[in-house]
């Protein structure tokens, strides 16, 4: 009898452990997917009750009022047409399904669904309906406007821009674009935002990464000579480089290069070699370090997760995938924050869109601080790869990004994608200013070379920065 | 005398008794203007009446575990108020299966109380339970990809939920008096026929069982560990053999690729809970119980009640749901180390095992902690079968609470005889 009362103390712990465990799981999965659940676009209770509330206004981060509403809860967007259409993506519009919006990331405030019970109570006796919180953004409409102008008009593409000090996104841009006050005439796909939400092939800006990796595993990286005869091959396939067109006979070779000058020259022969010496597994491990295949569970934006293949590969798969092709999909925003976290002395920090929630009462409900999100790189590695980034913009692809007496960093990619006739342009960088700690990614699909079409939208979007720092703090 | 003034004076129960009925009361009054159905307003004075009835008698007859009787008693109710509250017509059932429970809960009571505990008995209850579980095999339907049900004159019936209380019993009569290779192949026999109807869940329940038990009748750790690896075993076999398997489990990983079909339930029974907060809606406000209405939880009466009760009720009052179960398996514990033979010690954590293990089982699947494997949540779901066994369960704690205060007060009167055996 004692040997069972003992036996059954011993079960009792374990039975009620599973409820304690039930109680912290289920709290821990709320307070981190609660609000993702709730701003999920099947949410019909939501949807039914928005009709019953006024929904706060959305302004940016200098006051400007993006979108409010009027008594019957309809909402007006009172800015100027291109700003309305600059920050369509960031603001969001209740005739599309956009995930990632304000106006749906953040319904629980905007729609009254924070409202405290003395508040509900309050508007029920005096019989008026709901009023939702104002959100301010960390958007600056003003240097959205400018970056919808200087965008190519013709083409599609993502440009995003982001203080990598803080994580605060100032701009987040998907074209083509469209008016919220006319969504009936806006073209297909433009509500899909192509910063956070589509995924594409980084091409050589991935390169960043394949670096990050040969810094830490080869002691000698600053010495180490790679040999580029222009062609590598593996089985059926053969890594070749930029410029590099076989049935006329033209071949692109770099000779023998270090790491930094095969990085300023993007040269793919050398980041394919070196991802099939060190390997897929070591390749995967930094690249998981820069959040790749994590579940990105930021607090107020939606980003689709980042994916580093997780299965057999060929040789030939693995030496691309060191180049930035071959079945890697990540967001533009996250390659700004790969760019960030080596502007940042090697700390990530997380991306953000919120500054605050106000009450229409004018009392301040909530605000927000910045946050790290991951530590990829060691300071002094990421005070090397900021070196070889700068050296792709003073001597190297990137040249045309440069700003006369500014140090501008950065990487440019031509990411092949197989139902393109031309690669998708990428060009992701930062100011190494401590007076204007800004990075930024600029895509152009369907267009050309890095360095020749997002280059230069970069330069110019860096000029205005610095032109405008002061205002953009 | 003297004793009974005490008890009297002492007895949280009435209080807690009268609040939970004026609880119920008010549920189903607000349900009863909202709807202005007068089967409504019935409930509202028929419900607390059962509670009253169910938490009272037994205390009349022997004596018996209060604070044990209340929790169950509330959990019923809110069961049967959440069902009226998803389908009046399931409502009405449920307030029915709620009283026939109780009248099953006092009956399994006396059972243990009363009734010889023989070997014949036993073995008649093994070769019946193990006929009474094939059956659906042969006559049963398939739902959900499982087939543990059938139907016996116009009524569906659940034979696993019935066998779960004969299995209890059996194996800690058999442990009892230690024929461990007995009921070894028992509980294998029973786990197999349940395994061939696909009822996983059950399966799981019924496993967790049978460890326990024997863990606690001989406290081998090498027993338990071959039985966790055998049961490991089973788990990859029924992985490469059902194809419902591995559909539940990709669902588990990530159930919003399957939002237009499979996934459909988990997901709005995220939403739900999410609109919910920690306050919820408002009882009769939500949209969560109601398959019916957009973003309503399909099925949500049996397998998703609990998700429709934070929608309706929030968080916080979820969590205090979950602590009244562990409660309820705390006093099982305690009447079980308070019992006073090896039977009665096994039966009673035997109890506080398939409470404990079938709550965490289905709240587990419902958010996402584990995957959804289709067992009821006891006292509350919807369904006959699953209401008489919870509260034959309870039936069987009040009998061996009973047991062991009436071993008290047999050692008192020995030891005023000075003949104590202590």
């Amino acid at each position: 009898m004692k040997k069972l009362r003992k036996n059954i103390m011993r079960i009792s712990l374990v039975l009620m452990s599973l409820f304690f465990v039930l109680a912290a799981y289920g709290a821990y999965t709320i307070s981190i997917n609660g609000n993702r659940w709730f701003s999920s676009t099947v949410n019909e209770y939501a949807r039914e009750k928005r009709s019953d509330v006024i929904p706060g206004g959305i302004l940016d981060r200098n006051g400007v009022v993006l979108a409010s509403a009027d008594e019957a809860g309809k909402r007006s967007y009172p800015a100027a047409e291109n700003v309305r259409r600059a920050t369509v993506h960031a603001v969001g519009s209740s005739a599309f399904n956009m995930k990632s919006s304000a106006e749906y990331f953040f319904a629980s405030y905007l729609y009254g669904f924070n409202l405290t019970l003395p508040e509900r109570l309050g508007y029920v006796f005096s019989g008026q309906k709901y009023h939702g919180d104002n959100v301010q953004l960390t958007i600056d409409s003003a240097l959205s406007a400018y970056v919808a102008q200087i965008f190519p008009s013709d083409k599609r593409g993502a440009v995003l821009v982001m203080n990598y000090r803080t994580g605060e996104v100032l701009t987040e841009q998907s074209f083509p674009s469209f008016d919220p006050a006319d969504t009936a005439a806006a073209p297909a796909g433009s509500s899909i935002n192509r910063c956070t939400q589509s995924l594409k092939a980084p091409g050589s800006t991935f390169k960043m990464v394949t670096a990050a990796c040969a810094i830490e595993n080869y002691a000698d990286y600053q010495t180490r000579v790679f040999r580029c005869d222009g062609l590598l091959q593996l089985g059926s396939r053969t890594v070749i480089d930029a410029g590099t067109d076989l049935s006329a006979g033209k071949i692109t070779k770099h000779g023998s290069v270090t790491l930094e000058k095969a990085f300023q020259v993007s040269c793919n022969n050398t980041f394919a070699s070196i991802a099939l010496e060190i390997g897929d597994q070591k390749l995967r491990a930094t690249a998981e370090k820069f959040g790749f295949n994590d579940n990105f569970l930021f607090r107020d934006i939606v980003v689709e997760n980042s994916s580093y293949p997780l299965t057999n590969r060929t040789d030939a798969e693995i030496a691309w995938t060191g180049a930035g092709q071959s079945a890697l999909a990540v967001s533009p925003l996250h390659m700004c924050l790969i760019a960030s976290s080596i502007a940042n002395g090697g700390v990530m920090m997380e991306p953000r869109t919120l500054i605050a929630v106000t009450a229409q009462s004018g009392a301040r409900r909530m605000s927000f601080s910045e946050k790290v999100y991951r530590r990829p790189l060691t300071a002094a590695q990421a005070e090397i790869l900021k070196g070889y980034m700068r050296g792709v913009v003073t001597g190297g692809t990137g040249t045309a990004a440069a700003v006369s007496g500014v140090k501008v960093c950065g990487k440019t990619g031509s990411a092949e994608i197989d139902t393109q006739e031309n690669t998708n342009a990428w060009f992701v960088g930062f100011l190494d200013e401590s007076a204007s700690p800004y990075s930024l990614v600029v895509v152009v699909e369907d267009a050309g070379g890095g360095g020749s079409v997002a280059a230069p939208i970069a330069r110019q979007i860096f000029q205005w920065l610095i032109k405008n720092a002061s205002a953009a703090k | 005398m003297e004793r009974k003034k005490q008890r009297a004076r002492s007895d949280p129960g009435r209080a807690m008794l009268l609040t939970v009925m004026v609880f119920f009361f008010l549920g189903f009054f607000l349900l009863a203007i909202k709807d202005g159905s007068w089967q409504c307003f019935v409930l509202s004075v028929l419900v607390p009446a059962i509670v009253f009835f169910g938490t009272t008698v037994i205390s009349r007859l022997f004596p018996s575990d209060k604070l044990l009787l209340a929790l169950t008693n509330f959990l019923c109710a809110l069961g049967v108020l959440m069902l009226y509250r998803i389908s009046p017509t399931r409502g009405m059932t449920q307030a029915l299966n709620y009283g026939v429970g109780v009248v099953c809960m006092i009956l399994s009571a006396m059972l243990v109380r009363y009734m010889p505990k023989t070997k014949t008995l036993t073995i008649l209850m093994m070769i019946g339970s193990l006929g009474f579980l094939t059956l659906p095999i042969l006559i049963g339907t398939e739902t959900n990809g499982a087939k543990n049900w059938m139907s016996v004159g116009g009524y569906s019936m659940q034979p696993s939920e019935i066998v779960k209380l004969a299995l209890l019993w059996c194996l800690a009569y058999m442990l009892s008096q230690r024929k461990y290779i007995l009921s070894i192949l028992f509980g294998g026999a029973c786990l197999l026929i349940l395994m061939l109807q696909k009822d996983l869940g059950t399966a799981l329940l019924y496993y967790a069982l049978c460890l326990v038990l024997l863990y606690a009748s001989t406290g081998s750790l090498l027993l338990v560990g071959t039985g966790l690896a055998g049961g490991a075993g089973a788990a990859v076999v029924g992985y490469q053999m059902f194809a419902h398997v591995k559909a539940r489990l990709a669902i588990w990983q990530d159930p919003w690729q399957y939002t237009q079909g499979a996934g459909l339930q988990i997901v709005r029974s995220f939403v739900a809970i999410a609109n919910g907060g920690l306050w919820g809606v408002g009882l009769g406000l939500g949209n969560a119980g109601n398959s019916t209405r957009a973003g309503g939880i399909p099925e949500a009466y049996n397998d998703f009640i609990f998700p429709v009760i934070l929608h309706e009720f929030g968080t916080i009052f979820g969590l205090i749901v979950l602590g009244m179960y562990l409660f309820i398996v705390i006093r099982a514990v305690m009447i079980a180390r308070r019992s006073r033979t090896v039977f009665y010690g096994l039966l009673a954590i035997g109890c506080a095992t398939l409470i404990a293990v079938q709550t965490f089982v289905i709240i587990g699947g419902n958010i996402k902690l584990i995957p959804l494997t289709g067992v009821t949540l006891p006292f509350i779901s919807y369904g006959g079968t699953s209401m008489v066994s919870s509260l034959c369960v309870i039936g069987f704690l009040q009998g061996i609470a009973s047991r062991n205060a009436a071993g008290v007060d047999e050692d008192r009167a020995l030891a005023m005889e000075g003949g104590g055996l202590r």
